[in-house]
């Protein structure tokens, strides 16, 4: 007996509803189920994982601080992998928009400045993450070198960067040596959207980029072109289009989002820089994309998605004294499941008795 | 089966209600909720392991009077929503134990009035925010004295984290240490630029002893450079536990954290209405860290080294007493002066004849 | 032992894990499959590994524990990527995430338990050739079987023709399934095997290089490992050259370190990175315009019937 799946000659909406909701039945089952074998009332520690994250305002806002930079960063990383260029060095570009946009920060620091400091510095962080993953596309048009590995080695190249910073030249000179640079100039931080909370505009910034990536992929040539050049390479060529040209596009766009995830986290979450600014927001994202279906509406809702198992762990710590690890291991499963249940979406799926062809 | 709107709310109700939510925090008046956020995974056998074992200790001595919540591996990003669910959870007294957390509890204390921090170093106080931290650089003096008696090729190998002033002025007093028993002493230091990297701890404990060095200090929290040191046949510390167990042969003694008795003291102020905001930065004699019992040294060594420790502790040694000269030849401090503790907290600069290179 | 000696020894044991790792992921991607669930595996191998070792006091049956963990991990890829066809990029990722969970759970109870790191095996003769002698003849089983690993690879992949038509399902699965060849079942071993590679791999750290457990102790191996295999262009020997360059850089730079070289450590520490872009730039201007990744690497496999 055995699996067999056949792809569905069309998507059909119905599955698409039912997929998710099917993947949530699973998760809530053998989460139950694992709960109880911890001795815990499974349905305190499905509301603690599920329900708390989104149970009032505030909870609302760190919701949206915690998606931000997943959403960010995935809306580019689906231009990329979409058109099959494997940038998985978002956490480097991150690094470096923060890099960059950090610097308009110091450099404005202490000096007469105005409401032109936080968009200077989110362009500047848009061009710090753009000119780091260009780097794994020059090297891959000009020198065919695997941006796999160019990429993520510069992740470690970025991180060390900010690390020399701020232990080195942008150190905080009233902060006792201590590694962190200044605390950012009120003009120089994301404004908060709430009096009390932390939500900043970079969230809603977010959503305009999610909405912008939509309007690309769906709407303009080039989204067309996107897509065409991952999906039928020898086509896209026919058709004129440059996979060089295309390969600079969407990595300069990542790296821009990237870097800017980068700078709103510093400059809306955190108000410095420090040696470490990123619980790996970048490599996070990778999946993010993916359980979005490289689709910008669909890493929104898979960030948010994220965001949520990420804080029911932090909350299962504090309220379940669940140790972290369980709550790493409940995530897993949780990915699992999800991932599982999109393959009804693609396939159908049936079950043969018996020895059939070889698969 | 129809499932109307009502009865979907109402469920969602009863889970947020189950989630424990909503609930103002007077409602937990009594026990006293105590709240750990650590930078490290409760595992990591060094930092956050040992503010564990003192949040044990703490539940020990306290017994029903206290209920305590750790909460591991938190990036600063994400501290301030830690500290606030906390908080909403009824937690009034919240222990912040990493230096990249202090700027986080600095923006959330004011948020949080009646909840009372203490960070684990930090750079100011505030209405309800503590410093706390431990001057463990008397144990690298004891260190430098041992090393000193016990290194026979005169050099110190230091595996040293990061570039930070607690961490160079570490290695500034063992070889003052040192130098009080053998002014020729040398030493070699290898930042493994992480708090915590096994591997990369252990790669850097066998080019050290490969360069010469026959006594390991580390300022990194794995047993993994003592286990090295212990493999190799010459000489090493413990760091954050007691590690002589990794190291029978090799494991001279331990420089051994012990927040239980602060956060006991802590506690009871909250309960008692008395906590006020301190800035404490405890000795040998305060009991935030102990040495390890001294192994693999004769008689005569673990009695200098305990006198040492004692001179240390009692005040009559001070490690700070000038003078003190820079290594680029000025002087930092005075015949017959002292450091002050803001200059030490701050010391970015290495000691002449430390020949070492900082960033920048 | 010469001071040549000694950092060619530490260079060794720095490169081991990362080869076998390696080598074992490069199988994997040779049949189409990319998973990016190194450090997830690896890890698991390090915790049971270790685990193992403590309860039952014997390295060899740790060894083991550790290899079968990493292909139970694999299952887990293999059967969301291979059955369901479910995106593997993002099923690696989430099995990286399960794995430092899991192994958290696993190791719990074994923090703070220490073991002697398993002995050196003198291979006589050999052991006391000058110069090199000690150093690729005088260590530790696990340098051993990476070598075998490497040549016994190389040999399955180019010399064999089951080898050659593991190749195949990476080139084109449609057309090596038009030829009759199970293709997920040749995915599904060369999955298990990357899984008990990694596995191994993972159980050096935790018995030899570090004799004992802490939770993320892999600390991005895993990663480097996929990195080498890219690198490598998806050729065993050259994966060799690449963990043995990445090593070397890494050990060089803390040599150079505590040989007092005025340079701050992060641009050091950053060396091996940097190095190893480079490296490849120059190998590939070498060789402009050649493909060399597996033409289906990453894209599920489903059989049309």
């Amino acid at each position: 007996m055995r699996l067999v799946l056949t792809k569905r000659e069309d998507a059909s909406p119905w599955m698409s509803l039912v997929s998710p909701l099917v993947a949530v039945a699973l998760t809530l089952v053998s989460g139950a189920v694992m709960f109880v074998l911890l001795g815990l009332d499974p349905i305190k520690a499905l509301g603690i994982y599920f329900i708390s994250p989104i149970s009032d305002v505030w909870a609302l806002q760190e919701l949206a601080v915690k998606a931000t930079p997943l959403v960010l960063i995935s809306v580019g990383l689906s231009l990329c992998y979409l058109s099959n260029n494997w940038n998985i060095g978002a956490e480097g570009q991150f690094v470096m928009g923060a890099i960059f946009g950090g610097a308009v920060a110091i450099a404005t620091h202490g000096v007469a400045n105005g409401p032109w400091v936080f968009p200077a510095m989110m362009l500047a962080g848009m061009v710090g993450g753009a000119l780091l993953a260009l780097v794994p596309a020059l090297l891959k048009t000009r020198f065919s070198a695997n941006e796999i590995l160019t990429s993520l080695m510069l992740v470690y190249v970025a991180e060390l960067l900010l690390d020399w910073l701020v232990r080195g030249p942008w150190r905080d000179p009233q902060g006792f040596n201590f590694p962190q640079s200044v605390m950012f100039e009120p003009e120089a931080q994301a404004l908060r959207l709430m009096a009390d909370g932390r939500v900043n505009i970079g969230s809603l910034i977010a959503v305009v980029v999610v909405i912008l990536g939509a309007i690309l992929l769906g709407r303009t040539l080039k989204g067309f072109e996107i897509r065409l050049v991952g999906e039928a390479p020898r086509a896209a060529r026919f058709a004129g289009f440059s996979e060089k040209r295309m390969t600079w596009t969407v990595f300069a766009i990542s790296g821009a989002l990237a870097g800017l995830a980068g700078i709103i986290e510093v400059a809306g979450t955190m108000g410095q820089l420090q040696p470490s600014i990123s619980p790996g927001y970048g490599f996070t994202a990778i999946i993010v994309a993916f359980l979005g279906r490289l689709n910008p509406v669909g890493c929104l809702i898979a960030g948010l998605f994220l965001a949520v198992t990420f804080i029911g762990g932090e909350n299962a710590q504090i309220s379940l004294r669940l140790p972290l690890d369980v709550t790493r291991v409940f995530q897993g499963m949780l990915l699992f499941y999800v991932l599982a249940c999109d393959a009804f979406l693609t396939y159908r799926i049936r079950l043969v008795r018996g020895e059939g062809a070889a698969a | 089966m129809q499932i109307n709107r009502r009865q979907v709310l109402q469920g969602a109700t009863a889970l947020g209600a189950a989630a424990g939510l909503g609930q103002p925090a007077f409602a937990q008046a009594n026990p006293l909720q105590v709240g750990f956020i650590y930078v490290g995974p409760v595992g990591d056998f060094g930092w956050s392991t040992m503010h564990d074992v003192g949040r044990k200790r703490l539940e020990e001595v306290m017994g029903p009077a206290v209920k305590t919540t750790a909460v591991e591996a938190v990036a600063a990003n994400d501290m301030e929503r830690v500290a606030t669910q906390l908080a909403r959870q009824g937690h009034r007294l919240i222990f912040t134990t990493s230096f990249s957390f202090f700027q986080p509890t600095m923006r959330v204390a004011p948020t949080l009035p009646n909840v009372f921090f203490e960070s684990a170093t930090g750079t100011r106080t505030a209405d309800n925010v503590s410093l706390y931290n431990a001057r463990f650089y008397e144990g690298r003096y004891v260190q430098g004295v041992i090393a000193a008696r016990k290194s026979k090729t005169k050099t110190i190998g230091y595996i040293a984290a990061f570039p930070v002033p607690e961490v160079i002025h570490a290695i500034n007093t063992v070889m003052r240490g040192a130098w009080s028993v053998d002014p020729s002493m040398k030493i070699r230091v290898i930042w493994a630029n992480a708090w915590f990297n096994p591997g990369r701890e252990a790669d850097a404990a066998r080019a050290l002893i490969d360069q010469g060095c026959d006594v390991i200090c580390q300022h990194t929290d794995s047993p993994a450079p003592l286990q090295l040191a212990n493999e190799r046949g010459v000489f090493g510390f413990g760091q954050a536990s007691d590690m002589t167990r990794f190291a029978p042969k090799a494991h001279l003694t331990s420089s051994v954290n012990n927040w239980g008795d602060y956060y006991v003291e802590r506690a009871k102020a909250v309960i008692a209405g008395t906590w006020k905001p301190g800035d404490v930065w405890g000795g040998l004699n305060s009991g935030m860290f102990k040495l390890a019992a001294f192994t693999n040294m004769t008689p005569e060594e673990a009695s200098e080294a305990q006198k040492v420790a004692e001179a240390l502790s009692s005040g009559r040694l001070h490690p700070f007493d000038g003078p003190i000269v820079r290594a680029d030849g000025t002087e930092a401090v005075a015949a017959g002066g002292r450091l002050t503790d803001d200059q030490i907290r701050a010391m970015n600069y290495f000691y002449r004849g430390v020949e070492v290179s900082l960033p920048a | 032992m010469t001071m040549f000696e000694a950092i060619l020894l530490t260079i060794i044991t720095a490169s081991t894990p990362l080869l076998i790792a390696a080598v074992g992921q490069l199988v994997v991607e040779r049949s189409g499959v990319l998973n990016l669930g190194m450090e997830g595996m690896m890890i698991m191998g390090a915790a049971c590994g270790f685990a193992v070792a403590i309860l039952t006091g014997n390295s060899a049956i740790g060894i083991v524990a550790a290899i079968i963990a990493g292909m139970a991990m694999s299952l887990i890829f293999a059967a969301l990527t291979l059955g369901l066809a479910a995106n593997q990029v993002a099923s690696g990722l989430a099995l990286s995430i399960f794995g430092l969970g899991l192994s958290g759970v696993i190791g719990a109870p074994f923090v703070g338990a220490k073991r002697d790191a398993m002995p050196r095996l003198d291979l006589p003769v050999l052991s006391d050739l000058p110069i090199i002698g000690k150093a690729l003849f005088g260590q530790d089983p696990y340098v051993y079987a990476s070598f075998a690993l490497t040549f016994g690879v190389w040999w399955f992949l180019f010399r064999t023709r089951p080898g050659l038509v593991l190749r195949a399902c990476g080139e084109s699965h449609a057309s090596a399934h038009a030829l009759g060849y199970p293709v997920l079942k040749i995915r599904l071993l060369a999955i298990l095997f990357g899984g008990g590679c990694a596995g191994l791999a993972g159980s050096y750290l935790s018995l030899v290089y570090t004799p004992f457990w802490s939770p993320g102790m892999t600390a991005g191996r895993g990663w480097i490992a996929l990195a080498i295999v890219v690198f490598a262009s998806w050729l065993p020997w050259r994966a060799m050259a690449g963990a043995y360059l990445f090593g070397g850089i890494t050990i060089l730079q803390l040599h150079a370190q505590g040989a007092g070289v005025r340079i701050p450590s992060q641009l050091m520490a950053a060396l091996p990175y940097l190095v190893t872009i480079i490296a490849l730039v120059i190998i590939m201007s070498r060789r402009t315009g050649q493909q060399t990744a597996p033409a289906s690497l990453g894209t599920p496999f489903v059989p049309d019937r």
